[in-house]
């Protein structure tokens, strides 16, 4: 299975997220955002960064990048389509997933360790994980609060679309690390596989870089393609 | 043909907390100004060519549409000028 590593300008999780997709046996190659074509590629992957420098908002101005008339349409044949950080910020403002992320309630950028609670194990993303495990997985954004409008809401909860939320590490009580309405950190749209999530699991699939948390979801994939 | 600047606002809707607004707010209170809120938004100045007013107006607000993201910004057309 080879995936499309996007890169945009200033797109900066294309390296860790080959090192991720490519430990978990995966091939993947780097397409330039100005690319037409993802022929050839079975899944795309939208990597985090700070694409246009976060002009105008987060995500928007690479949302109208050429290459995303193809991850459209990779979401419409319903093959996977993966966006951290950035990547997610890009998939809603391209309106491939519902919903926005805006400034974090505390408005710093905040790069930490969080816990991420999986709560849905039926799709290739998560299906190597445990329904209500919570991973330790690091975030690093400053436009990370999730928003939705009530009616939205209420359709994503009601159809089991958020996939990851927020949740406790240790205990403690203010684990909403931006203020994410329902404390949702990552969501798919109704098929299933376009997957959005703040989190970084790329940053995490190596003991070296503070935990292997991530690795399932990238061997997930994998297994995706034998079945 | 004509040139035309449109000035374009964005907004976050009402109703969305914009926590960078409050932080504005907490500064100019701290300074003594009893304001009631701030809201922080954006504004555009696009130059561009049209054949008269009317297809300015709707190439602006074609752009604001592009520019403004529903989900939480409104955007309005503020000005829109003939530069000489």
């Amino acid at each position: 299975m080879k995936w499309a590593i996007v890169r945009f300008p200033g797109s900066n999780c294309d390296e860790d997220t080959r090192f991720a997709l490519t430990k978990a046996g995966l091939r993947a190659e780097y397409v330039w955002h100005t690319e037409t074509s993802l022929k050839g590629f079975d899944g795309v992957f939208l990597p985090g960064g700070f694409s246009y420098g976060d002009y105008l908002r987060a995500g928007a101005l690479a949302a109208k990048s050429p290459v995303m008339a193809e991850v459209a349409r990779f979401a419409r044949e319903g093959r996977p389509v993966i966006g951290v950080c950035n990547g997610f910020q890009v998939l809603t403002e391209a309106g491939l997933l519902p919903g926005a992320l805006l400034a974090n309630l505390n408005l710093h950028f905040t790069c930490k360790e969080v816990g991420v609670r999986v709560e849905r194990t039926d799709l290739p993303f998560t299906r190597l994980y445990q329904k209500g495990q919570v991973l330790r997985l690091p975030i690093a954004h400053a436009e990370g609060r999730y928003y939705a409008d009530p009616e939205t809401l209420e359709r994503l909860e009601g159809e089991g679309q958020v996939v990851f939320r927020y949740a406790p590490l240790r205990g403690e009580g203010d684990y909403n690390p931006n203020g994410s309405l329902n404390d949702i950190a990552g969501i798919v749209n109704e098929k299933g596989n376009v997957l959005g999530m703040m989190p970084h699991p790329e940053r995490a699939v190596d003991e070296v870089l503070g935990g292997t948390d991530g690795l399932p979801l990238f061997l997930g994939l994998v297994e995706e393609v034998a079945r | 043909m004509p040139r035309y600047q449109a000035t374009l606002l964005i907004e976050l809707k009402e109703g969305i907390l914009d926590p960078q607004g409050r932080a504005v707010e907490g500064v100019l209170k701290g300074l003594g100004h009893p304001v009631e809120g701030v809201r922080v938004g954006k504004v555009l100045e696009v130059v561009f060519q049209a054949e008269n007013l009317l297809q300015a107006e709707e190439k602006a607000k074609a752009m604001g549409k592009l520019l403004a993201n529903p989900v939480m910004e409104v955007f309005t057309l503020e000005a829109l000028k003939e530069l000489s």
